[in-house]
């Protein structure tokens, strides 16, 4: 018994090994999208950033994107391999335990033109997912407002903003670049008012008092 | 007429202590007789395979097998952890998604999907439906918390972004996207 196990054991681990090692190498069967010579190297970069502890849908979503919008093999790459070195940078600014979805946020920060010391400014900030704030960042920042702005608002409104407060307080900004005002200053605006909006919001949630 | 009673238990002694010469072949006999005894299961396969399972049995191992088995048995354990990150397509929407629709006016295309990384930018996945009248196109899609890029595929060949979302900067692959960020509770 003790022969034959060990005879029919050893092989059985070998055999299992090797099969882990295949399933941890498997390519993603979505990347078949992905032209036959680009793959391969997508592939790898996606290996490495799971190897990395990075999020690895992202990085998939974004080969879709090129392979649907039949961009070439060589764009795709350097999408997928910028978008890596985003993500790890706002690992980096935001910390090891950030959640993906506050990656794939800080990731388009950063693309955006915020610096890693805003992020790191947000996380000490905000207590809640920074997804919402890291995103209105980026949406501020890609509607021509200042990076310097942007940030600047979004800083002042995390601490206390809910999600809510701060999606319409990028709409607000929205909405008056596109009736014609300076960025910088639509941004001033809308923050003083959301700012105005929070403050009330929380004196009303104040138990005990008249 | 009577022997004594120490000369009987003598000559009894004598003959318990002879040796008994025991027939090689019982064994094999006995073992043959039990094997032919009906199992209470039956004597069907099943009956002889539940009685096998029901049944004690004894394993022995070295230190070694042991920690073959468990070794394995780690491995096993790793390769269903690594599943659930493995490759594949997306988890279903998870009980936090809300459900969002997205609308756009066409009056003049045929046929327009909605891609985006929610559904891996494939045109197959999610076709818009015209709603009320001609122009008016739309799709619902849950969506849990995150920040989303999509655009709408007109007639399999035209790239239109939303025009009430936000742009999504792309000096990659040039065509348009927007940008969707659903918050967690309150947004």
């Amino acid at each position: 018994m003790t022969s034959a196990l060990t005879r029919t054991a050893l092989p059985l681990l070998a055999a299992m090994l090797v099969a882990g090692g295949a399933a941890a190498q498997q390519t993603d069967p979505r990347l078949e999208r992905v032209d036959a010579a680009t793959r391969p190297t997508v592939a790898a970069l996606v290996d490495s950033a799971r190897a990395a502890l990075l999020p690895t849908e992202p990085l998939i979503q974004r080969a879709l994107e090129g392979a649907t919008k039949r961009a070439s093999g060589d764009v795709i790459v350097a999408a997928v391999r910028r978008l890596a070195v985003d993500l790890g940078h706002a690992r980096d600014a935001l910390g090891s335990t950030t959640s993906p979805a506050e990656l794939t946020a800080g990731a388009a920060a950063l693309h955006a033109g915020a610096s890693p010391t805003i992020l790191a400014q947000l996380r000490q900030t905000r207590r809640e997912p920074l997804t919402m704030p890291l995103a209105v960042l980026a949406d501020l920042v890609a509607s021509g407002v200042p990076v310097d702005s942007a940030a600047a608002a979004v800083l002042a409104l995390a601490g206390r903003a809910r999600d809510a407060d701060l999606v319409e307080f990028r709409r607000a900004v929205e909405r008056d670049i596109a009736l014609g005002a300076p960025p910088a200053a639509a941004t001033a605006a809308a923050a003083t008012a959301a700012d105005l909006r929070v403050n009330a919001g929380a004196r009303q949630q104040r138990p005990g008092r008249p | 007429m009577f022997e004594p009673v120490d000369d009987v238990i003598e000559r009894i002694a004598r003959h318990l202590r002879r040796p008994v010469r025991i027939d090689p072949a019982l064994d094999g006999r006995v073992m043959r007789e039990i094997t032919a005894l009906p199992t209470p299961g039956g004597a069907t396969a099943l009956g002889k395979a539940w009685g096998w399972l029901t049944r004690p049995h004894q394993l022995t191992l070295t230190p070694l097998g042991g920690l073959t088995v468990a070794a394995a048995l780690a491995v096993v354990v790793l390769l269903s952890r690594m599943d659930s990150s493995a490759p594949g397509p997306p988890a279903p929407p998870q009980a936090e998604s809300r459900a969002f629709q997205f609308v756009l006016v066409a009056p003049r295309a045929t046929h327009i999907s909605l891609v985006g990384d929610f559904n891996d930018w494939d045109a197959a996945r999610t076709p818009m439906r015209r709603a009320g009248s001609e122009a008016l196109w739309t799709a619902v899609v849950p969506l849990a918390p995150g920040r989303y890029h999509y655009a709408f595929l007109v007639d399999g060949s035209r790239w239109l972004a939303d025009p009430s979302a936000p742009v999504a900067r792309d000096e990659d692959y040039g065509e348009p996207s927007s940008v969707l960020t659903v918050g967690g509770g309150g947004s």
